[in-house]
């Protein structure tokens, strides 16, 4: 093909482009010299059936993770966003997430336990990183039912071999609090109901430490006795006008649920307060009831340890006697250790101090248990013979066969 | 507590789980209907037969696969498996007792104490995992026994493996 332009070796004018094997070149007929050298590959307009590759398809990086995993891991990002969760929580749940689903024990599992897969990965980061999450919070976020969370929990604390840490009631109570609205002002709260946040914070998380030595806390559901220690606190920071008010209102005011077994933490926490008054040399003139111990709350909580040990009857008897008032001593009985108050007619009087159960012992239920083994049954090995008369007992005979068979009409 | 105390526990064992095979399958509406003591849960396919002595209820299936629950010991569990074989050769199967396997053995015992639940679990740590918004109790596992206890703050401390 001839092709304009000279050539610059010999300035002949006859150049063609010819192709040597697959590359055009552009060459002087007299002389050879090459002009001008093609591409190698085809042009893009060539290519018509190929287009641009994207980096993320060609190198395979969004067809690593599977469609549930990413929605997964979208939803838990949003949780943490919506608790305000630092980054760091974020990535070491989304980490628990991507492990857990990796897992064959719940690669196969229900979407509905999927999406509660996430949910357990945050809440066990909370808890390894002391963030006061309950697991109320979390089912409610998830529209979940608590047993179905709470087994996806435990196999996942057993699957990955994860480590959760006890929940704090110290940290909880400040959590728990931090939802209230009793403490700002609010058209439908009443100005004496206003409360200042540091000071319900302080007396709450006091109340609570007298309910842990009292062996309130074990064994139950912690938010009952926030929430209960709460009230008690916000009553009597000022008594005369909040007396009146129930428990309901003040948990409708602060806008909180009020969870059933909190009537009852209430009332033993009261009676406690009341054994610890008994104790207080200026109140023991009064009659002090339910009502009115509540206005004397800071006191005994001031003197709590003094006023413990004198109340309950200890380990050492001794310890009663030269109690000295102070917080140095140490207020609670040691662990595991604890046995029954020795005098055990003392229990008959009120003002004796009574030995410090938990209530489910102060109260015992009554409880059938079956009686042991009586001597003809402890002779069975197992491999008796078995008369027919023994047999013919589970049988129905063949008039009761016929009756039933009627009146249930069977095929 | 001391090593020798004087202090006797009672470890009463309240139920016995064991699993046996009848080799055969069994008709569930042949049981059912001429079977006296019998519940027929035609939605999940299987028959709960109860017996008196030893006190046992038994769930079979159409597999031939029966489990009883409800006794008070090994022997006894044997003893029931058994009769309720033989009830089932008189209903006319042809029934061999044949691996029969005691599964689950779940006993209670009472410690003379009180005991803390959030400290035990502190220094227990591996073994124990409290969680008081699911449970009461803390659950320790034993791998080495392959036993799970159910540890009470009363003291009241549930056996089962």
């Amino acid at each position: 093909m001839a092709a304009r332009g000279s050539c610059p070796a010999c300035g002949s004018a006859a150049l063609v482009e010819d192709a040597h094997y697959a590359q055009q070149q552009l060459v002087c007929a007299a002389c050879g010299c090459v002009l001008a050298e093609g591409l190698l590959t085809t042009t893009y307009t060539e290519e018509e059936h190929l287009r641009e590759v994207a980096y993320s398809q060609s190198t395979g990086q969004k067809e690593q993770l599977s469609r549930c995993l990413q929605r997964g891991i979208r939803r838990v990002q949003d949780l943490c966003k919506v608790l305000h969760l630092p980054t760091m929580f974020e990535e070491t749940a989304v980490s628990y997430f991507q492990r857990a689903l990796q897992h064959p024990s719940f690669h196969l599992v229900s979407l509905e336990k999927k999406e509660l897969l996430g949910g357990c990965c945050i809440f066990v980061t909370c808890r390894q990183h002391n963030w006061p999450l309950t697991m109320g919070t979390i089912c409610s976020l998830l529209y979940a039912k608590q047993e179905l969370f709470a087994s996806v929990y435990l196999s996942l604390q057993k699957e990955l071999g994860l480590s959760v840490p006890a929940l704090s009631l110290v940290d909880l109570v400040k959590t728990h609090l931090n939802s209230f609205r009793l403490f700002q002002q609010a058209a439908d709260i009443p100005a004496p109901f206003v409360e200042d946040k540091e000071k319900m914070v302080a007396r709450t998380m006091q109340i609570v430490e007298l309910a842990s030595e009292t062996w309130l806390v074990t064994g139950r559901h912690p938010v009952p006795i926030v929430t209960a220690a709460a009230f008690l606190s916000w009553q009597s920071l000022q008594p005369a006008a909040r007396l009146t008010c129930t428990f309901a209102r003040f948990c409708k005011l602060a806008g909180v649920d009020l969870p059933p077994p909190a009537h009852l933490r209430l009332k033993e926490l009261l009676d406690i307060l009341l054994r610890m008054a008994s104790q207080l040399a200026w109140l023991r003139v009064f009659n002090m009831d339910r009502k009115t111990v509540v206005k004397h709350i800071g006191d005994l909580l001031q003197h709590r340890i003094f006023l413990l040990k004198n109340a309950f009857c200890l380990e050492d008897e001794e310890e009663q006697h030269d109690a000295a008032p102070g917080e140095g001593s140490p207020g609670s009985p040691p662990a595991a250790q604890e046995e029954g108050c020795p005098s055990e007619g003392k229990r008959q009087h009120e003002d004796s101090p009574r030995p410090l159960l938990p209530p489910c012992l102060i109260n015992p239920r009554k409880r059938l248990r079956t009686a042991a083994l009586s001597s003809s049954d402890s002779a069975i090995t197992g491999n008796e013979p078995i008369s027919d008369s023994e047999i013919e007992q589970y049988l129905r005979g063949p008039e009761e066969i016929r009756a039933f068979r009627k009146a249930k009409a069977w095929p | 507590m001391d090593a020798d105390s004087e202090v006797a526990l009672d470890i009463l064992i309240t139920n016995v789980v064991c699993v046996f095979r009848t080799r055969c399958h069994l008709n569930l509406r042949k049981i059912a209907l001429e079977g006296a003591n019998v519940i027929y849960k035609r939605d999940v396919g299987k028959v709960l037969m109860k017996l008196r002595k030893p006190r046992i209820t038994a769930t079979i299936w159409s597999s031939g696969k029966v489990i009883c629950t409800g006794a008070t010991s090994e022997e006894e569990a044997k003893l029931g498996a058994r009769r309720l074989a033989r009830s089932l050769q008189k209903l006319g199967f042809q029934v061999i007792f044949t691996d029969f396997k005691v599964v689950n053995v779940l006993a209670v015992c009472n410690m003379p104490f009180e005991i803390r639940l959030p400290e035990f679990t502190k220094s227990n740590r591996p073994h124990a995992s409290y969680e008081p918004e699911l449970h009461p109790a803390v659950c320790y596992r034993m791998k080495a026994l392959r036993a799970t206890l159910q540890i009470f703050s009363t003291g009241s401390v549930t056996v089962t493996g």
